[in-house]
């Protein structure tokens, strides 16, 4: 696939979030005139991206949703369940024809099909409102307010209205000036379009203002002043009583005359040369319309010129000039400025292939540091003279390196935003399948952590939300009953914690049913009776997580995907986390996660038995003990050390790791590292204790792949290989 | 340069006054919130600096009424009056 088709993928999943995002939001607050303003930009900038590779099917149905924004931005239509719904039917489509790109680099064939579906899905919304079209012509209310400021000049016949774009001083535009130019000015105005920031965050190259203006100069003058003007400007025409209003856009004396002589065109002509006159009365209008900037209109009339060539009759084009030329024709509202350049410019879209590039080379550099330490560490030993300096500059290089990988291990972070954002919509979807109301809260979604971290979390924390919503969320009936609000509540909360990242999912539910807990695990045999009798609470809750375990007895669509807690477990555990669920009876259940900020780096401590080292990551460690013979007593073939009244076995590194060799003679003393593996102990005889260090850990691969109780390796100083023990598989 | 500043809690802006000069102007007014913004010798101010001025509204010595302008600036800078 090309690089532009590559980009345009990326960018277009980002605007299909950002449009997500927004148009939940808006379902809520429908009068929030920026995030319409942000929604509108995503599908008109999807679009254009869809104009630029020419996937036409997608440019026709995303413009088709524009379009409907377009309308409910200047009034004419509301935003309602159905527009919402409609729009985002349209992004799924559009994310479908992503993948499909991204598999097979184009769209699917049945793409038209699908885009004309979608196209008379959204036509059929009705919603428009009615009273705002009167409300265009009716006088704006900053007209009057405006005139009454400035009473005493009578001979104004134009107010002029300008919000330039916040870009335009980046355009060379001085629109004081160009307000302060304007023919037989009478008045002028200035204040801030959003309240001012404080000063220190005050960016003075983004434009903020409005400039307010009256003149004794008719309008048709005052537009050719305001021509090419950024952002938007409304000028009214105060001597006729209507006070039509020239909407951001309308069309210019000569653009127009441009535009009618192209209709002229049409009309006439001999019939043979239909194609092209057509063709090109097309082209020309939808050049000036580009010209002054309204992509919108220029893409209307090329489609009505295609239209136009493939029914042989000139009908469509001409239609759609005369509705651009009609006197009142509703302009829609050019999109607003892109995110001002200062952003652009501030971050950089880079391969993440190429950031694990430079990962792979800063681990590479750590381990000749480890070297160059343990060369110095010889050079001492051996008595060089230079062994002094070396040692000097293995420490630089240490501090130097391990900065580097500070920073190169920052720029795989990514904020939880980027998984999180997905969850609204999800929400949403399932709490109407299920016909329970949810609300989504989500906090420190701005919290970061390590790419793959924050990659690997959707599928967990869906399956948390649709078990919630499933299973912890009443149906709204017995909410009631119990007094709870119809509408539940699921939160996310993230935050940091050293460093950790800790997630949790929290509903307002009926909580984890133990009694049933209990049953179930009965009757699946994952635990008898007697067993159960010996667990408290929270440890038959922590059962959920146990492999097969299901508590509903029809496996729902949503839930039942055949994948159980277990699976989120055992996702969770292998990039080093951890997860919980703690539930009050009817007052809902909350499902933790606890993951480490990032999977690179691993503390173990190194030991030795039978002559190979192996490392112990230092999180299961509990401690080092020197423990007498006679503590250390045989149960069978095994061995058991009693320590501080808990009984615990002993597994002997050497023999366990290498059936061939044989354990460890016995001695006065075994040296055992104690470690603690979910909530287990287990003690680890070794012959001696090593170092302390901090390593990347790379997964165990080839032959050594299916190894047992190794979790993976990594590269010594010295170029021996570290094997790092896995005590939890040790353990089972 | 056209923004001076002579005195601790005095910015000077003369002449003309190009959109490069807004984000000077910002930052003697972070340094010296309580400065006074002498104009009386400008001759003209780009969007971008009355901008900052708008935002900062630091105390300003403006041209003299009767010059175009002193008029222009003092409609400009200063609320307008609500009748």
């Amino acid at each position: 696939m090309n690089e532009l088709l590559v980009q345009f993928g990326i960018e277009s999943r980002e605007l299909v979030a950002e449009a997500s995002d927004g148009l939940l939001q808006l379902e809520r607050s429908p009068q929030d005139a920026e995030c319409l303003d942000r929604v509108f930009r995503a599908f008109h900038t999807l679009k254009g991206g869809a104009g630029i590779v020419e996937f036409a099917a997608m440019e026709r149905a995303v413009h088709a949703a524009e379009e409907l924004l377009s309308e409910a931005r200047t009034g004419r239509r509301k935003i309602s369940t159905a527009l919402v719904e409609g729009c985002l039917a349209g992004l799924d489509q559009v994310g479908q024809w992503l993948d499909a790109l991204e598999s097979s680099g184009a769209l699917s064939e049945d793409a038209n099909d699908r885009a004309e579906a979608l196209i008379s899905r959204l036509a059929a919304i009705d919603g428009f409102d009615k009273k705002p079209t009167t409300g265009i012509r009716a006088a704006k209310p900053w007209v009057a307010a405006l005139r009454a400021r400035h009473s005493s000049r009578g001979d104004a016949i134009t107010a002029i209205r300008y919000a330039p774009g916040a870009d335009c001083f980046y355009q060379g535009e001085d629109p004081v000036a160009r307000i302060g130019t304007l023919p037989l000015l009478s008045a002028q105005e200035l204040a801030p379009l959003n309240p001012w920031p404080s000063l220190s965050e005050l960016d003075p190259y983004s434009c903020n203002l409005v400039l307010m203006a009256l003149t004794a100069a008719p309008v048709d003058s005052v537009r050719a002043h305001m021509q090419g003007h950024s952002g938007e400007c409304e000028i009214v025409d105060l001597t006729s009583a209507s006070s039509t209003v020239a909407a951001d856009g309308s069309i210019f004396p000569r653009a127009r005359a441009v535009l009618q002589s192209q209709l002229t065109l049409l009309m006439e002509g001999a019939p043979k040369q239909f194609q092209g006159r057509v063709s090109s009365a097309g082209l020309t209008a939808s050049n000036v319309l580009r010209s002054m900037r309204r992509d919108d209109d220029a893409q209307t009339v090329r489609h009505a010129t295609d239209a136009s060539l493939t029914a042989k009759s000139s009908e469509p084009l001409r239609r759609s000039l005369e509705r651009l030329l009609a006197p009142d024709a509703p302009m829609p509202a050019s999109p607003a400025a892109p995110p001002g350049p200062e952003t652009a410019s501030r971050t950089l879209r880079v391969d993440a292939q190429r950031i694990d590039a430079l990962v792979r080379l800063t681990g590479e550099l750590t381990t000749a540091k480890n070297a160059l330490i343990h060369t110095t560490a010889q050079a001492q030993i051996e008595g060089l003279g230079l062994a002094a300096g070396l040692t000097g500059l293995a420490a630089v290089f240490e501090r130097l390196i391990g900065e580097l990988q500070q920073s190169v291990l920052a720029l795989r972070v990514l904020p939880l935003r980027t998984v999180l954002q997905r969850f609204p919509r999800l929400v949403r979807d399932l709490s109407s399948t299920l016909g329970k109301p949810v609300t989504l809260y989500i906090k420190g979604d701005h919290t970061e952590a390590d790419k793959a971290i924050v990659e690997m979390l959707f599928e967990p924390l869906l399956h948390t939300l649709r078990n919630s919503i499933d299973h912890g969320v009443e149906e709204p009936s017995v909410r009631v009953e119990r007094g709870k609000p119809v509408v539940a509540s699921i939160q996310i909360r993230a935050a940091r914690q050293d460093d950790r990242v800790v997630i949790e999912v929290e509903d307002d539910g009926a909580g984890v049913d133990v009694e049933r807990v209990r049953r179930v695990a009965v009757d699946r045999h994952i635990a008898t009776e007697e067993e159960l009798q010996a667990m408290d609470d929270a440890q038959v809750i922590d059962l959920l997580f146990a492999p097969g375990f299901s508590t509903v007895a029809t496996v729902t669509e949503l839930s039942g995907r055949g994948v159980g807690l277990d699976a989120v477990r055992t996702a969770i555990e292998r990039i080093g986390g951890d997860v919980s669920i703690a539930s009050r009876p009817r007052h809902g259940t909350c499902v933790s996660f606890s993951l480490p900020f990032s999977v690179m780096m691993t503390q173990v401590m190194t030991v030795e038995a039978g002559g190979q080292r192996f490392a112990i990551p230092v999180e299961a460690l509990v401690e080092i003990l020197r423990v007498p013979r006679a503590a250390v007593s045989g149960v069978g073939s095994a061995q058991v050390l009693v320590h501080r009244e808990r009984t615990i076995p002993i597994i002997d590194l050497a023999g366990e790791l290498d059936g061939t060799r044989e354990p460890s003679p016995d001695a006065e003393e075994f040296i055992v590292a104690l470690a603690a593996v979910a909530g287990e102990f287990i003690a680890l005889r070794v012959d001696r204790v090593g170092e302390r260090m901090e390593i990347i850990l790379k997964p165990l691969e080839g032959l050594l792949e299916g190894m047992r109780g190794i979790t993976g390796t990594a590269l010594l100083g010295d170029g021996r290989v570290l094997l790092v023990l896995d005590l939890k598989e040790m353990l089972s | 340069m056209t923004v001076r500043t002579p005195e601790a809690e005095l910015i000077v802006l003369e002449g003309t006054c190009p959109s490069e000069e807004a984000e000077m102007l910002l930052q003697r007014l972070l340094a010296t919130p309580e400065a006074v913004v002498d104009l009386r010798r400008c001759e003209s101010l780009h969007a971008a600096v009355i901008q900052v001025l708008l935002a900062a509204k630091p105390s300003l010595q403006l041209p003299p009424t009767d010059t175009a302008l002193g008029t222009w600036l003092r409609a400009l800078l200063l609320p307008p009056v609500t009748d």
